[in-house]
C-alpha cells in the first residue's frame, strides 16, 4: 500500500474528527458563557412554585352598619400528592384522616384515583370543615404528613333579595374582559363583581393577593416554604342606602304593581255577547261594545290581519322603581328596581338550565331583570317634565305678552292648541276652508292630514272630551297639568328662536340627556331631543318609517310634555326634582359613602358591624355638586307652588271645579309634618293605549331641615296620580314614621328549589297606598 | 540491590526473548488505558449524582450495578488484550455471525422497551446485541478489506463490503434503534476511507443510507416516537403540546450544561440534576450531570480525556504492523469518535437525540462491555505491534 496515501487518509480521519470535538468544545463554551445568564433564571423558575392566597373581600354595609355583603370562611384540608404516593402510607394516612374529617376513606381514595384535581396542587379531601378540625389537623401536622388547610371565601348576601340591584353580584370572569383582568394580577378562575357597587368597586373590594412560594423538585413535591406574604383583605364598603327605607321602597313599588295588575281600564263597559258568552280577544281581553272592531295590522309572516282591538285591559304593571334621595347633599337612602332578584342566585351553584329558568332570555324589555331601572331606565316622563319646561319658559322671557310676563302672563286654555303656523294660516284665509302655507293651497282637512294642526288636552272623565281649564298661569298650568298651556311653549319657543335649541339647552341644566355620574354601573344618560339626535335616531332606523329627519316643531311641542323623544331615568328625575328642592343644585347622586380600612368588627346584633370602630379609607360621600343653577325666585316660586297645589290643591274652575292631579291622594297626608310639591306623569305607551300608559311621579320636601326627593316611575301601570303616586305618598310617610316600616332581618337560606327570581314581598301595612282609585286624570 | 528503575538487571534486554521489548505484554498502552480509567471513574460519581434519589431505600442502586459492570468490562477487556487479534481474523466472520444470528432472535423474542426490542432479559442483566454487533461488524469488515494490499477499494470489493454492513444495519433499524445503526455505518465508513473507497462509493453509500432510513420510516419499523425526536430537534422552542416531551428533556440537559459555570455548582448540589429535573439522565444525559456540577472545567476535561483516547486510537491505527489492526483500529476510531460526538452533541442541543451512549461514563453494561471489547482490540493491536 502506497504510504503517502494512507497518511493522507490517517490525516483526513483525524481532521474530521477533531473537527467535530472542536465543534462540541466550542458548543459548550458557547452555552456556558453566552446563554447562560438566560438559562439561570429559567432554572430557579423550576425549583419554586408560588400558590397565590386569595384576599377576604371586603364587605358591604348600609348606613347603620348593617351587613349587605359579607363572606364565609371555607377551610378545605387538602393532601400533598407527594404523601399519598406509597400505597400502604397513603391507604394508613387515609383510614386516620377519615374519622376527623367525618368521611370514609373509600371516598379520599376515590378522589384519589378519580383524576380530577391538579396534579400541580395539593389534592382537596373535605371543604368545609370547621375550624376546630382545622387547627386540630394542623397541630398535629407531623401526625398527618402533607396535611394542609387552605382558605377560600364564599359572598354571602345575609339581608338578600334587599337592594340587590345596588349590591350587584360576583360572576366569572368574561372572555371579553379577560386580558383586562390579567393585567390586573388576577387568575382567571377568580369570581369578580359584574354588577351594583360590586362591579364598581371591584378593585378596592378584592383586596391585594398574597402568595407562598415553595421549593419543589421536578415532580412538583414541596421540598420548604422560600417565602410567605399573607393577604391583604379588601377594604369595605359603607353605603349611604339606609336598608329600612330600602326594604320598604320595595315592598311598596312590588304591591303597588301587583295592585294595579287588577285594575282595568275599562269596569263598566257592556261586553259583546255572542250565544250568552263574552267575546274574548287573542289575548284574553274582554271586547266590549265600544271597541275598536277593525285594526289592520301585518302580522310576522307579513300578512294583513284585521284584528278587535278591546278598547279596555288590565294593566300589565310589569316593572318600575323608585328613588329616594337626601337632595342636599345626594345620597341615595333607597334604590329600588322591580322585577329584582336574589344576589345569591349567582355563587348557589345551580346548573346552567336552572339558571336560564330562573332568569329566561327574554326579548320583553317588561320581563327583564337584571336591569337597575332607576338608572337604566330609558323612559317618556310624560308631565313630570312640565316644571322644567315652566323653567325654561320662565327663564327665557318666554312667557310674555301685552297682558304681562312671567307669573302673570295667562293663557286661555280651551282644551286644545292650535298649531301656530296652522292658526296663522287660517287667520289670513278666515271664513274660507283653504289655507295657504308657504305659497301653497290646502284644504283644510288635506293640510292636516299631513300637518299636525291640534293638540289635546286630556280627556276629562266628566265630559268626555278634552279637559277645558279656562284661563290659566303657569302655576295653574302645572297644578292641573294643562297640556296645550305646555304645548304652546314648546310651539312658540322654538318657532320664535329659528329653530334654535332653547328648550334644551335650558331642561340639560338639570342634568338630562348625561349621566348623573352614580357610582353604580351601567346608567344610561338618557335623551333631550334636538336635531341631531333625531338625526342618529332616524339613521339608526329606531323610529317609525317616514318619520322627518329633520327635528320639527312637532317634536318640541312633544317634548314639552315630557312625550316624544325625550328619554329620562327615575334618578335623573330625582336629581332634577331634588335640584328644584334646594334652589338649584344639581348633586351627583351617591351610593357609596366611604371605603373602609379592612377589619371593621361586628357588633354584638348579628348582622350588624360596629361602624363606631370603623376608619374611612377613602370618603366617597362629598358633596359634588355638578351644577348650581341659582334659581331667582320669580322663576323658582311659580314652579313651587305650582307643585305644591298639585298635593294639596286648589284647581282650577272652568265650566266646573277641576280638582289638581295629586289633590284627592294626599287628602289626609300630614302636610304639616312634612310639605311636599310634587308632580304627577302619565306617559303615553305604544299605539296610545290607556294600558300601555306608564305612571310617574316625582316630589321633593319643602322642609331644608328634611331634604329628602322621591321619584317613581311604573311602566304600564296607568295614570300617575293612580300607580307611582301612592308609592312616592308611603315613601314620604315612612320618612315621618307615618306609615309602618317592617323590622329589616335577615334572610332564610336561598330556597334553592324555587323558580323564581325573588320571592314575593307585600307591604306588611299597605295603608299608605290607598285614596288613589278615585279621579286624577294624568 | 537499588532501584530497578535505575539499575536493570543483568540478565535484561534483548538477550532473553521471552521477556524482550516486543513482547506484548511490556507494551501496554498505559495512555489509551488511562482516559478510559478516568471516564469510567467520573461516570460512576456522575451516575450516583442523577440517581441516589432514583430507588427507594437504596441510593447506590445504579452506582453499584456500573460498578459491577465496569468489573465485568475490565475483565473482558484484559481477555481481548491477552487475546491475539490475527487469530481473530479467521475468526471474524465466526463471530459475525453469532451476531446476526443474535440480532434476528432479539427481534422475534426480545423485551419490548419502549415500543423497540433492543435486549434480552435475563434474570440478573440484560443483554443488548446491537452493542456487540459493533466490534462483530468493524471485524468482519476489517478482515474482509485487509484480504487484498491494493491502495484502493474496487467495485466488487464495495459492494461486498456493503453487505457485510448492510445486513447488521437493517436488522438494527428494524430494532428499531437508528442510532446504532449509525454508528455501525460511521464505523464501516472510515474503513472504507482508509481503504481507498472512491468519492463516489461513499457517495452512493450515503444515499443508500438515506433511503434506507426513509424505506424504514415509509414502513413504519421507525415509529412515530422516533421521528417527533427528530421534529424536536428542529423545533427546540415549540409550544406544540405533543413535542414537550421530546423538547424539554433536550431544554434542561442544556440548562443543566449551561449553568454550570466554569466550576460548577458543586457534588450534588445542583439544582437540576439533583433536582430530578432532567430524565434518565444516568445513561443518554449523562454529561449534563457532570457539566451541571463540575462545571467549564469538568466538561472539558471529560472532552480532553476523549480527545487524548481518540488520538491514541489515531495513534495505534498508525503504529499497526498489519493492514487488519490498522483497519480495526480506524473502525473503533469512528464508532468512538461518533459516540461521543452524538451524544454530547445532543445533550447540548446540536444533533437530534438518539438513544446512543456516551463511552465508559454512561450508565449500561451492555454497552460498556462492547467498548471495553473495543478498546481490548486497540490494545491487543498495540501490544502486537513489534511481532
Amino acid at each position: 500500500m502506497d504510504a503517502d496515501k494512507r497518511s493522507k487518509r490517517f490525516a483526513a480521519l483525524g481532521l474530521t474528527v477533531s473537527v467535530l470535538m472542536g465543534a462540541l468544545g466550542l458548543r459548550l463554551w458557547f452555552l456556558q458563557a453566552v446563554d447562560a445568564p438566560v438559562l439561570e433564571l429559567r432554572v430557579q423558575a423550576n425549583k419554586t412554585r408560588t400558590v397565590k392566597l386569595l384576599p377576604e373581600r371586603g364587605r358591604i354595609f348600609d348606613r347603620e352598619g348593617r351587613i349587605l355583603a359579607d363572606n364565609e370562611r371555607l377551610l378545605t384540608v387538602t393532601l400533598d400528592w407527594e404523601a399519598m404516593r406509597r400505597t400502604s402510607e397513603r391507604l394508613e394516612l387515609f383510614s386516620r384522616l377519615a374519622p376527623i374529617l367525618d368521611v370514609a376513606p373509600g371516598d379520599i381514595e376515590n378522589r384519589f384515583k378519580g383524576g380530577k384535581y391538579s396534579p400541580l396542587l395539593p389534592m382537596p379531601v373535605k371543604e368545609g370543615v370547621s375550624e376546630e378540625t382545622a387547627i386540630y389537623l394542623i397541630q398535629r401536622v407531623e401526625d398527618f404528613p402533607g396535611v394542609d388547610v387552605t382558605v377560600e371565601w364564599k359572598r354571602q348576601y345575609p339581608f338578600a333579595p334587599i337592594a340587590a340591584h345596588v349590591l350587584g353580584y360576583l360572576g366569572a370572569i368574561t372572555q371579553g374582559d379577560a386580558n383586562q383582568y390579567l393585567e390586573q394580577g388576577y387568575n382567571l378562575n377568580e369570581r369578580v363583581g359584574q354588577f351594583g357597587v360590586e362591579k364598581v368597586f371591584e378593585t378596592y373590594l378584592r383586596g391585594t393577593p398574597g402568595f407562598v412560594k415553595y421549593e419543589v423538585d421536578s415532580r412538583g413535591a414541596v421540598l420548604d416554604v422560600v417565602e410567605r406574604r399573607d393577604p391583604i383583605p379588601g377594604n369595605d364598603l359603607l353605603l349611604a342606602i339606609d336598608l329600612d327605607f330600602q326594604q320598604f321602597a320595595e315592598q311598596a313599588l312590588e304591591t303597588q304593581l301587583r295592585l294595579r295588575r287588577f285594575g282595568e281600564t275599562c269596569q263598566a263597559r257592556v261586553p259583546v255577547l255572542v250565544d250568552g258568552k263574552e267575546v274574548r280577544d287573542a289575548d284574553g281581553r274582554r271586547v266590549t261594545e265600544s271597541a275598536k272592531p277593525f285594526v289592520n295590522f301585518t302580522n310576522d309572516e307579513g300578512v294583513v290581519e284585521t284584528r278587535v282591538i278591546p278598547d279596555c285591559a288590565n294593566y300589565k304593571s310589569p316593572a318600575g322603581s323608585v328613588v329616594m334621595m337626601n337632595y342636599s347633599n345626594g345620597e341615595v337612602l333607597a334604590m329600588a328596581s322591580y322585577p329584582t332578584f336574589d344576589n345569591r342566585w349567582f355563587n348557589a351553584s345551580i346548573s346552567s338550565d336552572k339558571f336560564a329558568q330562573i332568569f329566561p332570555r327574554t326579548d320583553d324589555p317588561d320581563q327583564s331583570i337584571l336591569v337597575n331601572r332607576a338608572i337604566q331606565g330609558q323612559y317618556n316622563l310624560g308631565s313630570s317634565f312640565k316644571p322644567f319646561v315652566a323653567y325654561a319658559a320662565l327663564g327665557t322671557g318666554q312667557l310674555s305678552d301685552q297682558d304681562g310676563s312671567g307669573v302673570d302672563y295667562r293663557y286661555q286654555d280651551k282644551g286644545v292648541y292650535e298649531d301656530s303656523t296652522f292658526a296663522a294660516a287660517r287667520s289670513r284665509t278666515s271664513g274660507n276652508n283653504l289655507i295657504i302655507v308657504d305659497g301653497q293651497e290646502f284644504t283644510t282637512s288635506e293640510y292636516c292630514a299631513e300637518n299636525r294642526c291640534f293638540y289635546r288636552n286630556a280627556l276629562c272623565s266628566g265630559t268626555g272630551k278634552p279637559c277645558v281649564y279656562g284661563s290659566v298661569n303657569v302655576v295653574d298650568a302645572l297644578a292641573v297639568s294643562s297640556d296645550t298651556f305646555f304645548y304652546k311653549i314648546g310651539d312658540e319657543i322654538f318657532r320664535q328662536r329659528g329653530g334654535a335649541p332653547v328648550l334644551q339647552e335650558e331642561v340639560r341644566k338639570f342634568g338630562f340627556g348625561s349621566q348623573t355620574g352614580i357610582d353604580l354601573p351601567y346608567e344610561s344618560p338618557g335623551r333631550v331631543p334636538d336635531s341631531e339626535s333625531k338625526r342618529k335616531l332616524v339613521e339608526a332606523g329606531a323610529l317609525f318609517e317616514g318619520e322627518s329627519p329633520t327635528y320639527l316643531v312637532g317634536d318640541n311641542v312633544q317634548l314639552s310634555i315630557g312625550q316624544g323623544l325625550l328619554a329620562a331615568s327615575p334618578i335623573q328625575l330625582a336629581v332634577a326634582y331634588g335640584a328644584l328642592g334646594n334652589g338649584g343644585d344639581v348633586n351627583r347622586p351617591l351610593i357609596a359613602l366611604a371605603l373602609l380600612e379592612p377589619g371593621t368588627p361586628n357588633a354584638l346584633e348579628v348582622g350588624l358591624a360596629d361602624l363606631s370602630k370603623a376608619s374611612v379609607a377613602v370618603e366617597l360621600g362629598t358633596k359634588n355638586t355638578i351644577r348650581s343653577l341659582n334659581i331667582p325666585p320669580d322663576v323658582r316660586d311659580p314652579i313651587v307652588q305650582g307643585l305644591s297645589r298639585v298635593v294639596t290643591g286648589p284647581g282650577v274652575t272652568s265650566d266646573y271645579y277641576h280638582s289638581t292631579t295629586g289633590e284627592r291622594l294626599f287628602r289626609n297626608y300630614p302636610y304639616d309634618k312634612l310639605p311636599i310639591a310634587g308632580k304627577t306623569g302619565t306617559a303615553q305607551g305604544a299605539a296610545n293605549l290607556p294600558w300601555n300608559d306608564s305612571s310617574v311621579f316625582a316630589a321633593f320636601s319643602l322642609d331644608p331641615n328634611q331634604p329628602i326627593v322621591v321619584s317613581a316611575y311604573m311602566e304600564k301601570a296607568g295614570y300617575g296620580s293612580r300607580a307611582a303616586a301612592p308609592v312616592v305618598k308611603c315613601m314620604f310617610l315612612a320618612f315621618m314614621g307615618e306609615a309602618r316600616m317592617s323590622t329589616v332581618l335577615p334572610s332564610n337560606p336561598l330556597d334553592v328549589t324555587s323558580t323564581l327570581a325573588a320571592p314575593e314581598r307585600k307591604l306588611a301595612d299597605g295603608r299608605c297606598l290607598a285614596g288613589a282609585n278615585f279621579g286624577g286624570r294624568d | 540491590m537499588g532501584v530497578p528503575v535505575l539499575h536493570r538487571r543483568g540478565n535484561a534486554g534483548l538477550g532473553n526473548v521471552r521477556s524482550s521489548m516486543g513482547s506484548p505484554r511490556h507494551n501496554i498502552d498505559w495512555t489509551l488505558l488511562a482516559p478510559v480509567v478516568l471516564l469510567s471513574v467520573i461516570g460512576v460519581f456522575a451516575i450516583y449524582s442523577a440517581t441516589f434519589w432514583k430507588v427507594e431505600g437504596d441510593p447506590y442502586w445504579f452506582t453499584v450495578r456500573q460498578v459491577v459492570y465496569l468489573v465485568v468490562a475490565a475483565v473482558v477487556m484484559i481477555a481481548v488484550m491477552t487475546f491475539d487479534y490475527t487469530l481473530l481474523r479467521e475468526r471474524a466472520f465466526f463471530l459475525y455471525g453469532c451476531v446476526i444470528v443474535s440480532l434476528l432472535l432479539v427481534l422475534s423474542v426480545g423485551a419490548i422497551r419502549g415500543g423497540a426490542r433492543l435486549s434480552f432479559d435475563f434474570r440478573f442483566f440484560s443483554f443488548q446485541p446491537a452493542e456487540f454487533a459493533k466490534p462483530a461488524v468493524l471485524l468482519a469488515l476489517a478482515a474482509y478489506v485487509s484480504e487484498t494490499r491494493d491502495a484502493t477499494l474496487d467495485y466488487t470489493q464495495f459492494v461486498r463490503g456493503m453487505v457485510i454492513l448492510g445486513i447488521p444495519t437493517a436488522l438494527v433499524i428494524t430494532q428499531p434503534d437508528l442510532g446504532s445503526a449509525f454508528v455501525l455505518i460511521i464505523g464501516a465508513l472510515c474503513i472504507f476511507v482508509m481503504a481507498g473507497a472512491k468519492l463516489r462509493y461513499l457517495a452512493l453509500m450515503s444515499m443508500l443510507t438515506i433511503m434506507t432510513v426513509a424505506a424504514a420510516v415509509g414502513a413504519g419499523v421507525v415509529d412515530r416516537y422516533q421521528l417527533r425526536r427528530i421534529e424536536a430537534f428542529v423545533n427546540q422552542n415549540t409550544t406544540e403540546e405533543g413535542l414537550q416531551q421530546f423538547v424539554f428533556q433536550v431544554r434542561y440537559a442544556k440548562r443543566a450544561v449551561a449553568t454550570g459555570g466554569w466550576f460548577g455548582k458543586g457534588y450534588l448540589d445542583a439544582p437540576l440534576t439533583n433536582g430530578k429535573f432532567v430524565p434518565v439522565q444516568q445513561s443518554d444525559f449523562i454529561f449534563s450531570a457532570i457539566a451541571e456540577q463540575f462545571g467549564m472545567i469538568g466538561a472539558g476535561l471529560v472532552l480532553g480525556l476523549f480527545g487524548l483516547l481518540l488520538f491514541r486510537i489515531w495513534r495505534v491505527a498508525h503504529m499497526s504492523k498489519d493492514i487488519f489492526g490498522t483497519y480495526i483500529c480506524v473502525g473503533i476510531f469512528g464508532v468512538v469518535a461518533w459516540h461521543t460526538f452524538q451524544n454530547i452533541g445532543m445533550t447540548m442541543g446540536i444533533v437530534p437525540v438518539t438513544g446512543v451512549p456516551l463511552p465508559f461514563v454512561s450508565y449500561g453494561g451492555s454497552s460498556l462491555v462492547a467498548f471495553a471489547i473495543m478498546i481490548g482490540l486497540v490494545e491487543s493491536v498495540h501490544m502486537r505491534r513489534m511481532r
